[in-house]
């Protein structure tokens, strides 16, 4: 028990010296995967639509051969970023630019640099899951869209691609999660996000375990919120699972459609059994209407 | 002189070596219902879908009101919006309810207003027997219930041929007959019409012109009483009795 309460009499004097500072951290990490992320699947789904172009022998050859070159653009870009370490690419990026082009090209912000690191890292990620998300959309769907009339733009914004992020806004959440926990890396560059506290917190006071304490219960607190909060937006893109009837025409519900029940069938009022079947039928039907 | 719509000339399609189609000639009048029956894979389903380019033809022509649509440059999307389908899987718009899924052809192609849109949509919707439903997603409808939307939502783009696939073959029994007797009427009305069926009855008693398919020629084709009634090559014989039997 002497270890825990010396634990915990740590992180109280941890979070009355830092609290503001691991709360700044948390702000930081959390504006940073959000922005990341959202840009990340911006990159995903440009690179997805690009890829699915459909293209066939027939087309002329100047079309395929620039459909050719962007779809092999795309791999590179998804292979060497994918294939990476994020530490190394933040390094590359923030380091690597100025260096090799004579401080012609450089990030002076590192908020600029680290998002720019982190949204091609989870943008690479994203286009193979958007390519597949819009693989997994069934052909009729683009028959249909386009037996109306629509081009292939067309099609896409309005039919293909809602029903590809909704398949893929798994995906999209687990990307969300990873980067929450990633942006740790960015320290590299000094940006100062929630691990980078526990750093600076664990230099100034030496106590590495409580720190380290704070920073789990803290990034498990994020992510558990952030993957509720995903399944509740998911929850939402699906719509209810009812619908409401629209009668136009008044006199359809008003005409006495309620006809008296006969005496002990299930629908008699009165009838005191099988009322409470009833009753538990509904009970029943509600429990799996919830599931 | 009947005023004709579709004319189609010495179309053929091949998938690599293998020839589904070879030389179809037939046209469509303005009010035609045209049948097209054959056995499976005979090639009917890909002739209706040569007729609205969702498969390029090998060789051969399409005349669309004497114009030739199947060349390069030709508008495709433009055409199709003449030309309305409606599918034996329905192909409704998975993330849109019943009144957008008829609407949203209308504002992105045809350009009309949200209003003007929704007003034609629940004409035709009304038309179907399902303006009740317009909140309804295409997930919560029964097939017959989908098929009638997809008729609708063909018919909100004002077509000047409506091609219907195999319309009742993915529907349960009890359904085909809703969606029947909408054909049946919209066939009254005039609508021009090429229907791939299996349901004979139809052919005989609605459309006014039956194309026999077999392994991807036209075999015969005429008045359905001459074609149905008095088939006379053997394999539209055979065809036609095997249905006779069951």
């Amino acid at each position: 028990m002497g270890i825990f309460s010396e634990l915990l009499a740590d992180i109280s004097s941890l979070l009355s010296r830092y609290g503001w500072a691991y709360l700044n951290g948390i702000r930081n990490t959390l504006v940073l995967a959000l922005a990341a992320t959202a840009i990340g699947c911006v990159i995903g789904f440009l690179c997805g639509v690009l890829n699915t172009i459909p293209h066939a022998r027939t087309d002329n050859p100047v079309k395929r051969f620039v459909l050719a070159l962007i779809r092999a653009v795309i791999r590179v870009y998804v292979e060497v970023f994918r294939g990476t370490p994020m530490v190394l690419q933040a390094v590359f990026i923030y380091y690597g630019l100025p260096y090799i082009t004579d401080k012609q090209v450089m990030f002076t912000n590192v908020w600029v640099s680290a998002l720019v690191v982190v949204s091609i890292n989870t943008g690479a990620y994203m286009a193979e899951s958007v390519r597949g998300g819009i693989i997994s959309v069934d052909p009729g769907q683009t028959e249909g869209a386009m037996a109306i009339g629509m081009t292939h733009v067309q099609t896409m914004m309005n039919v293909i691609i809602p029903q590809a992020l909704r398949n893929i806004m798994p995906q999209i959440g687990n990307n969300f999660i990873i980067n929450i926990k990633d942006t740790s890396v960015m320290f590299i560059i000094s940006f100062t996000e929630f691990f980078a506290v526990h750093r600076a917190a664990v230099g100034a006071t030496y106590k590495y375990f409580p720190s380290a304490t704070i920073e789990m219960v803290g990034y498990l607190c994020l992510t558990l919120t952030s993957s509720f909060l995903l399944r509740v937006l998911e929850k939402k893109l699906d719509g209810s699972d009812n619908y409401e009837l629209v009668n136009d025409d008044q006199l359809v519900m008003a005409a006495g459609n309620y006809n008296y029940p006969d005496k002990s069938s299930p629908f008699d009022e009165r009838h005191k059994p099988s009322r409470d079947q009833v009753i538990q039928d509904v009970k029943i039907g509600k429990k799996r209407g919830e599931r | 002189m009947a005023d004709t719509i579709l004319e189609i000339r010495h179309l053929s399609k091949s998938f690599g070596s293998h020839e589904v189609l070879r030389d179809i000639d037939f046209t469509v009048n303005k009010g035609d219902v045209t049948a097209i029956i054959g056995a499976s894979g005979s090639g009917k389903s890909t002739l209706l879908r040569c007729v609205n380019l969702l498969e390029t033809p090998t060789s051969g022509e399409i005349l669309f009101h004497g114009k030739d649509v199947t060349g390069r440059g030709v508008n495709a999307p433009e055409y199709r919006s003449h030309v309305g389908m409606v599918f034996q899987s329905f192909n409704l718009f998975n993330n849109m309810p019943v009144l957008e899924n008829c609407m949203v052809g209308q504002v992105k192609v045809l350009k009309k207003s949200k209003a003007e849109a929704r007003e034609n949509a629940m004409r035709y919707l009304q038309y179907v027997g399902m303006a009740p439903y317009i909140n309804a997603k295409p997930r919560q409808l029964s097939g017959g219930q989908k098929q009638r939307v997809a008729i609708a939502r063909a018919l909100a783009m004002g077509p000047e041929v409506l091609l219907f696939d195999e319309p009742t073959s993915a529907l349960d029994p009890e359904m085909v007959g809703e969606v029947l007797s909408v054909m049946q009427t919209l066939a009254g009305e005039g609508m021009t019409m090429l229907v791939v069926t299996h349901e004979m009855a139809f052919a005989r008693d609605v459309s006014n012109h039956v194309v026999y398919m077999s392994e991807g020629v036209i075999c015969e084709q005429g008045a359905p009483a001459d074609v149905l009634g008095n088939p006379q090559k053997q394999e539209t014989k055979d065809f036609l009795a095997r249905f006779r039997k069951n």
